[in-house]
């Protein structure tokens, strides 16, 4: 890369030299001076200078201009409201014309005390009203969907949520009607703004406006702590900011990590956090009884009565893990079983592998890229939600997206020699590969196929796998370093321990339960353990604990307990039924991690792990025996793709904002599919295989390939891989 | 100086609108001649004769053709405003009514001298007449094979004033809601999709065909040395003849409303004109003896804009023509920008209060200051257009506001010449929004 | 209908382009004014989401969005219209409708709007009836206006 040429700016009598092209409210922060905005946000595209807030003086033109749309040129001398009265006099009246019509209910409001045109008045604005007149009053609030509350009078049109549904998810839902000053944001029809990233509006916007339903008068700024952390829901790891007041969390805030998420949350990450309060959370420890079913038992008891099943089971023991432990928890759990009791016998959620490190990005080197393609027809969005959006930013940068279709199929045929797309991705400096679909290998496939067009040597490009669990790696690697012994899987499964509710709700674990002769459960709710269990622990949420998980990039990133859980920290009682079976184990997650590092973390502590975590450097050398997938689909028909949406689990189901996200019962089919079959969209049909059949609406989807339907997990009943769709 | 026939030539005598009778006068002749020069050369005819912007702004256009990148590997557009849609203006409207043929010839050379193959015609949506009449002229024209390989796509606009403010047109042409483009990046650089794009106004670019007939050096001799030309001047309001007259620029103000417009209606005194369309700060009747052109009329602190006078007699009180006028502006903001959206409200409610006979000394002060506070901070220049016209009218005609908030109400008595008059602003919803009672 | 806005989507380099013909066009095949499904129809014809179709329409003065009468009556009373007159043409044109601007007669024949400058400032005052001009029209030229309408 070339070094940017830099120019001399000269603001309020400073000189700076900058990069040219820099844009003014940046360049004047390097100078130690703020050019205060409304509109100004640079994630959202390029300036609209809309809000007229950031008005300066530019030497050599009459009017003020508006800062933010301005960029460094040399010798450009600029003057803003510091030393320049016309530009003060430009904010002032910019401030009195945006408070003319605005309610000023700031002691009523969610913003208050944290908002931006609360600030910049304090500053910059007028300290009186020469309005006299009565101020426009409209319908409030307009409920823009079940989580999103919009206050039309408290708007200041600025236009940060319009041009995010725009220019940023690119779902065009959330718009401005009318014209002037009755111009206001609105849905289609009042319809709720239903997309994956619908939330992101309340935190752009600068004012009341756009509020969370759910946080609406539930604290004020002086009562909140927000606790930096990590979301746990998926393996994107955005990282993310919990609030809380009085020991409860109230909202999910992004916390801008620009190589992970550029500061967007998905809705999932965003306003799933109630399901710590979901009423069937457990609270105490649960106990089979002979006939009358489960009884609460103290923990105490519970502590006994586990390691009563764990020396019964005389080390038949088999563990089902979640993929969404920390690092610390899978270790934990590794020390008790495999170091006390000799149980090496884990069922992981997904293979996992070591393959990608060497192909190893930021996820922010997508939008960088020139050429980026998909492997498999599973949906980005509802995998790996913010890889999405900056699949999505990529394109608006100019690069390539191509989404291959079957992972598998082509991942073969983009490694042959005679491909024209795999030409281009060997050509390349600029490719990305992103696997988005089962059975991966944990991204043995998409590294053994980055390997063979090149990738390696090439800085710029690289591979992702997007798995299916949140911290499938990093439970594997600390399960893993735990202990060196190894054992047969036990004939006879004398106790099957579940980790956690991913683990609980996997209908695999189910049938490896019907084999156990007991059954130990940790989980956060009783729906999840009733039935099957004998023992269960009361689990604890990505919230409530401190700890560290790995996400798809490979990158360890810090959890934080954001509030107390209502039973013990996992990691605590593990250490003390561990000591038990005479297993050195500490009860703090620091100290545990520590020895964690020095195995299979190359030496690092926690207090390596920064709030804003660093990606590890490639691997030199990973010992990769992987290769390019040679699955092969089998049968006739349509290929069903029964993706797990983002708006399901148990999380989504606890938290009443986000059901009306939940895909509808529908399946997705080509346009060349349908019109082969007579099938209109909207239109009511029938899915079939082998003897099984299910009836759903289906939707055209411009997006997909020949020779594939997708069907939301939920909806697709019994059906197998190859299907048949009828009018 | 006065009446000379450039851009109308021949429409009185012949039905310029068929192609025959166009050509049978010497139609598409000159567009030949310019596809025969390079482009390099063509645009230094243009810049040579110095042809001012008839739309509003007056920037050459032989300038603003030399700052197209044309060496950009998008296609290169050029686009003609037809969204005339400036109260007092109803210029555009008739040469495309009547020489429609001019106008496309004009856009071939135009179009040549940018080297664009793309041409689009931007016509207000009201003009359903005009745009059938220009439909019909490219049809004849293309079927004619005068075309080439440029094609020209006649897109009507659906009505709104902002639509003519060039960046907010190239927005609407895109199928968006027309609102301006922070500038830089200018049209000629990046414009309609992003590409190299050169905009400009119907009256201009059917002025072309002249400048290639009479060479730059000739076009020079007509007109001043600094706005060379005719310019088809709207006059309208309270004057006997009102309708569109074809003068040499330079020609007197007083001129063009004595003598050809035919003096004030009804034996009435001639009290105010506003020079350039609503738009622009209004004159009293002792600053007409003024030459209609670009700086003549920029000296005076007003501006020569769209070349559309409309003439005001005494019978009308200038607190309510401030008040229609703003009430049009405020219609007319696209929402984008604080001060005008908000401002241009405000002001329609200090107006009222002091029309009404509420109005006390305090609100004139106000007034005045809030016009100051839009003025210079809008995103575009319809801020200024909404005040500069507000100010005038104080400041030219401060007594008659004093007397509003003196006498209690207005000193006309019901009396005035615009009494009464209902804007749409009033009555307008494009979609319902509920408003609650205060 | 689909098809012929998708047809319309393909004259422009860009089929966004196409959003005011089609809407336009859907617009006068639905008596007048645009319904939820309408921005439907365009939005699925030419790949936009029904908001952004409703978003747009909303802009624009010649957009309806709610129910119009089968002709329209729009008298111009921007400045030059109204110097010579245009409050009396309105008040002839209300007195002869029974109905005020903005309204459209109980029959859902005509509705009334005022509106601002149509661009015929040298012929006040201007009327465009079904969107043809009538000029120099005088308020005792309404009730002719009128009966041809209602003729028509």
């Amino acid at each position: 890369m070339s070094q940017p040429e830099l120019v001399t700016v000269t603001i309020d009598g400073r000189e700076v030299q900058v990069p040219k092209g820099l844009g003014l409210v940046e360049v004047a922060l390097q100078a130690g001076i703020e050019i205060p905005v409304f509109c100004y946000e640079p994630r959202l595209g390029p300036p609209v200078g809309a809000c007229r807030m950031c008005l300066v003086e530019l030497e050599g033109v009459p009017k003020l201009q508006a800062g933010c749309t301005l960029t460094a040129a040399d010798g450009m001398k600029v003057r803003t409201a510091q030393t320049s009265a016309k530009a003060a006099e430009g904010q002032d009246a910019t401030l009195e014309f945006i408070l003319v019509n605005h309610p000023l209910d700031c002691p009523v409001c969610d913003k208050g005390g944290e908002c931006p045109l609360q600030d910049l008045t304090f500053r910059w604005g007028p300290g009186n009203t020469r309005m006299e007149f009565p101020k426009r009053t409209l319908e409030k609030p307009i409920p823009v969907s079940p989580a999103i509350a919009l206050d039309r009078e408290r708007c200041i049109l600025c236009y940060r949520c319009t041009r995010f549904s725009e220019s940023v998810a690119e779902d065009n839902q959330l718009v401005t009607q009318n014209r002037g000053a009755s111009s206001v944001i609105a849905t289609f029809d009042d319809r709720p703004y239903r997309a994956p990233f619908s939330g992101n509006v309340i935190e752009l916007c600068p004012v009341g406006a756009l509020t969370s339903t759910q946080y609406r008068f539930e604290a004020r700024p002086w009562e909140i702590q927000n606790v930096p952390t990590v979301c746990g829901l998926c393996p994107v790891g955005c990282n993310v900011a919990a609030t809380t007041r009085e020991g409860k969390v109230k909202r999910m805030l992004s916390r801008n990590h620009p190589e992970v998420d550029e500061g967007w949350l998905c809705d999932k990450g965003r306003f799933a956090f109630t399901h710590l309060y979901a009423g069937d959370r457990l609270i105490e420890p649960l106990r089979r009884r002979q006939r009358s079913g489960l009884e609460e038992i103290s923990w105490e008891d519970a502590l006994d009565e586990a390691e009563r099943l764990l020396r019964e089971s005389g080390g038949r023991i088999v563990t089902a893990l979640s993929g969404s432990e920390t690092v610390e928890q899978a270790y934990a759990l590794g020390r008790l079983l495999r170091g006390g009791l000799g149980a090496h016998t884990a069922v992981m959620p997904e293979e996992t592998s070591q393959a990608l490190d060497a192909f190893r990005l930021p996820l922010s080197a997508i939008r960088e890229a020139e050429l980026v393609v998909v492997l498999g027809d599973e949906p980005v969005a509802e995998r790996a939600p913010v890889v999405e959006l900056w699949l999505k930013a990529a394109r608006r940068a100019g690069a390539e997206v191509h989404y291959a279709g079957d992972a598998h199929e082509s991942c073969r045929r983009l490694a042959g020699s005679d491909d024209e797309l795999g030409g281009r991705l060997r050509e390349s400096e600029r490719a990305i590969l992103i696997w988005s679909g089962e059975d991966g290998a944990g991204g043995g496939h998409v590294a053994a196929l980055a390997r063979e067009l090149g990738f390696d040597g090439k800085p710029g490009s690289g591979a992702f796998h997007l798995p299916r669990t949140a911290n499938g790696r990093g439970v594997a690697d600390a399960w893993a370093c735990s202990d060196d012994g190894e054992s047969e899987a036990p004939e006879q499964i004398g106790l099957l321990i579940v980790s956690g509710d991913e683990a609980a709700a996997d209908p695999n674990v189910r049938v490896l339960a019907e084999r156990a002769e007991r059954v130990l459960v940790t989980s956060m709710f009783q729906s999840l353990a009733a039935g099957w269990a004998d023992l269960v622990l009361p689990g604890t949420s990505y919230l409530e604990r401190d700890g560290t998980t790995v996400n798809l990039e490979g990158r360890l990133q810090r959890q934080r307990r954001a509030v107390m859980a209502p039973v013990p920290d996992v990691v605590a009682w593990i250490a003390k039924l561990a000591e038990r079976f005479g297993v050195e184990l500490s009860p703090h997650v620091s100290v545990v991690f520590d020895e964690i590092g020095a195995k299979c973390f190359g030496g690092i502590t926690f207090a390596d792990v920064h709030e804003r975590a660093e990606l590890p450097p490639r691997a030199e050398k990973v010992s990769d025996t992987s290769k390019v997938s040679d699955t092969v689909a089998s049968g006739s028909g349509l290929r069903l793709v029964a993706y797990r949406p983002l708006f399901s689990g148990a999380a989504v189901e606890r938290t009443p904002e986000l059901q009306f996200q939940k895909p509808e019962a529908e399946v997705q089919i080509s346009p060349e599919d349908a019109k082969a079959r007579g099938v209109r969209n909207g239109a009511t049909v029938t899915v079939s295989s082998n003897g099984t059949s299910v009836e759903l609406r289906a939707r055209i989807a411009r997006d997909l390939g020949a020779g594939v339907v997708r069907i939301p997990r939920d909806h697709a009943g019994d059906l197998h891989a190859t299907v048949e769709v009828s009018a | 100086m006065g009446l000379k026939t450039m851009l109308l030539a021949g429409a009185d005598e012949h039905d310029l609108t068929r192609l025959a009778e166009y050509q049978a006068i010497g139609g598409y002749k000159q567009a030949p001649k310019a596809l025969a020069m390079s482009s390099d050369d063509l645009i230094a005819e243009l810049q040579q004769a110095n042809l001012r912007g008839r739309g509003g702004a007056g920037f050459p256009l032989g300038r603003k053709a030399s700052l197209v990148d044309r060496k950009s590997p998008k296609p290169k557009y050029l686009v003609v405003n037809a969204d005339e849609s400036e109260p007092g203006a109803f210029k555009d409207r008739e040469v495309m009514a009547r020489v429609p043929h001019r106008l496309l010839e004009g856009c071939l050379i135009a179009a040549h001298a940018i080297e664009s193959k793309d041409v689009f015609i931007y016509i207000r949506g009201e003009y359903l007449t005009e745009y059938e009449i220009l439909q019909a002229a490219v049809d004849e024209a293309r079927g004619a094979g005068l075309f080439g390989d440029v094609n020209v796509t006649v897109y009507r606009g659906a009505g709104a004033y902002i639509c003519g403010e060039e960046t907010a047109l190239l927005d609407s042409l895109e199928g968006r809601r027309g609102q301006p483009r922070p500038r830089p990046p200018f049209p000629p650089v990046q414009g309609l999709y992003m590409a190299p794009t050169e905009i400009n106004n119907v009256c201009t670019i059917a002025t072309l065909p002249a400048i290639l007939e009479l060479g730059a050096a000739g076009f020079d001799q007509i007109g001043t040395p600094s706005s060379p030309g005719t310019v088809l001047f709207s006059i309208s309001g309270n004057v006997e003849k009102p309708g569109n007259y074809e003068l040499e620029l330079g020609t007197s103000m007083r001129e063009l409303i004595y003598t050809h417009a035919g003096g004030i209606a009804g034996g009435h005194q001639l009290k105010a004109v506003i020079p350039g369309g609503s738009s622009v700060p209004a004159l009293t009747a002792r600053q007409i003896d003024v030459p209609l052109d670009y700086d003549s009329l920029g000296a005076i602190g007003t501006f020569f804009g769209a070349a559309s006078l409309i003439v005001v007699d005494e019978r009308c009180c200038m607190v309510q023509l401030a008040l229609r006028s703003t009430k049009f502006y405020m219609h007319e903001s696209c929402g984008k920008c604080t001060p005008c959206r908000e401002g241009t409200r405000w002001l329609v409610q200090i107006l009222e209060k002091i029309e009404r006979g509420d109005g006390e000394a305090a609100d004139l002060d106000l007034l005045r200051k809030v016009c100051d506070r839009i003025e210079g901070k809008s995103l575009c220049a319809l801020g200024d257009f909404a005040v500069w016209p507000v100010q005038s009218y104080f400041d030219k005609w401060h007594d008659e506001w004093v007397a509003h908030v003196e006498q209690g109400g207005c000193p006309f008595g019901g009396e005035s010449s615009l009494e009464g008059i209902f804007a749409p602003s009033d009555q307008h919803t494009h979609s319902p929004v509920a408003e609650v009672p205060a | 209908m689909i098809p012929e806005l998708r047809a319309l989507g393909e004259r422009y380099p860009d089929s966004r382009t196409a959003v005011l013909p089609a809407l336009r066009l859907v617009q006068e095949q639905n008596g007048g004014w645009l319904t939820t499904e309408s921005f439907e129809q365009v939005g699925e014809a030419l790949g936009l989401t029904p908001a952004y179709c409703q978003a747009v329409a909303s802009f624009y003065d010649m957009f309806h969005l709610a129910p119009v009468g089968r002709h329209s009556v729009e008298v111009c009373t921007n400045l030059s219209c109204a110097l010579v007159g245009a409050q009396q043409v309105v008040d002839a044109f209300e007195s002869e409708l029974g109905v005020a601007p903005g309204e459209t007669t109980e029959d859902g024949e005509i509705t009334l709007r005022t509106v601002e400058c149509l661009g015929g400032c040298g012929y006040a005052t201007v009327v465009a009836v079904d969107h043809r001009y009538h000029q120099h029209v005088k308020p005792d030229d309404v009730p002719e206006i009128v009966k041809e309408l209602r003729g028509a």
